[in-house]
């Protein structure tokens, strides 16, 4: 614990002693359900822990489905977000957030299918997304491009990322569109059944999302700071395979779209 | 010396004092009525003055055009697949029942499969079914092929959802169908074949009507799940009334206010499919009682507009005049 970081906990928060924090539990590598059958690990479970431990506060990670995390923060169910949130300036209106990585969005489709290289692209396919994620906005703001010409695209939005692969699988859909780094991973696990297409567009940061004006943004901003000086934060990105996503300091808000 | 006729007549020139009947107090119902009032009152209350409901979010969505649109999905849903359900039923109910052993097997192992496995589960199969089959063809068992389709084509989500739920209640059906036909008594049966029914004009004008009134209500009930159960669909990306309230709340956030939406519309088909049933069982418990109750029409119509003829004058005191 760094006392003068853990000084800067709101007295409310301290009182509790614990941090409830919520993730979506199907985006290997950021985060997923561990071989135990109940632990979310991964890069953002780490995180967390690290996160926790810099601010003298244990960690209740709990798995949710994405769309409910953020409603569950204004309702005060859960205290922190870490679920490979893209901070974006409209979900800056209901929760305020600590960035701390980068990573855009990659096309992954099965090895024998249209090789679908960008949004343009998807003109006359089906492309499967996760319900609530950037990569929805996208590609309905895409079909709404489509659909005025003669080539609509199908979009189907689903659950949450297992059902994503489920319809890339079975031939529901062409295409599927997910953050690189977990995209990346679902293509080398498959052994071969999916292959990365095209290039990865709309690089952005991914924040971690705490409810508004509790007093939590700085405390959370000074023990990223603090991680990223002390090496923990590198060893965690290395350790997962996602070094490529590193920023250089953590910002509050700091959307760029 | 008191004469029998002077206390008679005594008697007889008093007139008979008015019973004072009153009716019997229950205090208990007073108190239960007075606690449920004021519980009645606070949850009245508690809606009209916590912002967090947002019914201001609720009238907006309430008749907005993608929740109307969602809502007609649901409606289609519950009836194509009640009507699957309920002919899948009649027949698996029928060839149950067959003398025929591999009719009643064949039932058996569909009830049994369709039965033991979660709708839920049944859904995602029928919609990943190209998983298995990724061609669907018709032709000769074991033999060539004439007509090839592709599996992801031919089923769309609405298909799946129509397969999975019709199936799913085609089981469920068929045994509620059964209890309905061993309702009917067997004399009944047995007068039909002294008659010279064949076997098959028994069952379809003696057993089967006289069986729908133990039918009637089971059914009306599965209608009523099969309302809600069809927001199950969402799971397979179909816009039914719970999967177009999800997609909006995804983006705006307004869970709570939104999901009200979705459950008023419920409730309100929910009412309307049980005043439908309410009159479809009158229909057919016709002659199984002398007079059928009145319908709440009726007795509201009889309150209001019943004319009642006046009282007739208490009868003359003057019996010691003769």
């Amino acid at each position: 614990m760094v006392s003068s970081i853990a000084a800067q906990v709101p007295a409310a928060v301290k009182a509790t002693g614990t941090l409830t924090v919520a993730a979506d539990a199907t985006y290997a590598p950021n985060e997923f359900i561990g071989p135990d059958g109940h632990t979310v690990v991964g890069m953002d479970a780490d995180l967390a822990t690290a996160i926790g431990q810099v601010l003298g506060l244990k960690i209740n990670m709990v798995n949710a489905t994405f769309d409910t995390i953020i409603p569950g923060l204004v309702s005060g169910k859960y205290d922190l977000g870490m679920s490979s949130f893209t901070d974006t300036k409209a979900r800056q209106q209901t929760v305020d957030f600590v960035t701390y990585f980068s990573a855009g969005t990659s096309f992954y489709g099965k090895t024998s299918g249209p090789g679908i290289a960008s949004l343009a692209g998807l003109c006359g396919h089906k492309v499967a997304v996760e319900k609530g994620t950037t990569q929805a906005a996208d590609a309905q703001a895409q079909a709404a491009k489509c659909n005025s010409a003669s080539n609509p695209v199908t979009v189907e939005i689903f659950n949450d990322q297992n059902a994503v692969n489920l319809a890339l699988s079975s031939g529901r859909a062409d295409v599927a569109m997910a953050d690189s780094p977990v995209a990346a991973y679902q293509v080398k696990q498959s052994n071969g059944t999916f292959k990365l297409s095209g290039r990865e567009y709309g690089t952005a940061p991914y924040g971690i999302a705490i409810p508004k004006n509790n007093g939590m943004a700085k405390p959370i901003q000074a023990a990223v700071e603090h991680l990223m000086a002390d090496g923990t934060y590198m060893k965690i990105l290395d350790k997962w395979g996602i070094q490529a996503g590193a920023i250089p300091t953590p910002k509050i808000n700091g959307a760029t779209s | 010396m008191t004469t029998p006729q002077t206390t008679e007549t005594a008697g007889l020139t008093a007139p008979p004092e008015e019973i004072k009947a009153v009716p019997v107090r229950h205090p208990g119902r007073w108190l239960a009525a007075a606690v449920v009032l004021v519980l009645a009152a606070m949850f009245v209350h508690t809606l009209l003055t916590n912002p967090r409901f947002g019914w201001d979010v609720i009238g907006s969505y309430l008749f907005s055009r993608r929740v109307l649109a969602g809502l007609a999905i649901t409606i289609l849903l519950t009836v194509v697949a009640m009507a699957m359900g309920i002919l899948l039923g009649v027949i698996l109910a029928v060839m149950r029942l067959s003398a025929n052993p591999l009719l009643s097997g064949t039932s058996w192992v569909y009830i049994w499969f369709f039965r033991g496995t979660p709708v839920l589960v049944q859904l995602l199969f029928w919609f990943n079914l190209a998983f298995l089959y990724p061609r669907i063809s018709l032709g000769l068992p074991f033999g060539p092929s004439f007509l090839h389709a592709n599996a992801n084509s031919l089923i769309t989500p609405l298909a799946a959802a129509i397969l999975g739920l019709g199936l799913n209640e085609g089981a469920y059906m068929a045994e509620i169908v059964r209890a309905g036909i061993l309702s009917v008594d067997h004399g009944q049966v047995d007068a039909a074949q002294a008659l010279g029914m064949s076997r098959t004009l028994t069952m379809r004008r003696i057993v089967l009507p006289q069986a729908m009134r133990v039918i009637i209500p089971p059914t009306g009930n599965e209608t009523i799940s099969m309302l809600k159960t069809s927001s199950l669909a969402s799971v397979i990306t179909v816009t039914e009334l719970l999967y177009s309230v999800q997609l909006i709340y995804a983006v705006n956030f307004k869970t709570i206010p939104l999901l009200i939406v979705a459950s008023i519309w419920y409730l309100i088909l929910t009412s309307v499919l049980t005043a439908g049933q309410y009159y479809i069982e009158r229909h057919y418990a016709r002659g199984a009682a002398r007079e059928l109750p009145p319908t709440p029409w009726q007795r509201i119509r009889r309150i209001l507009f019943t004319v009642h003829a006046p009282l007739p004058a208490p009868p003359a005191q003057h019996r010691d005049e003769s």
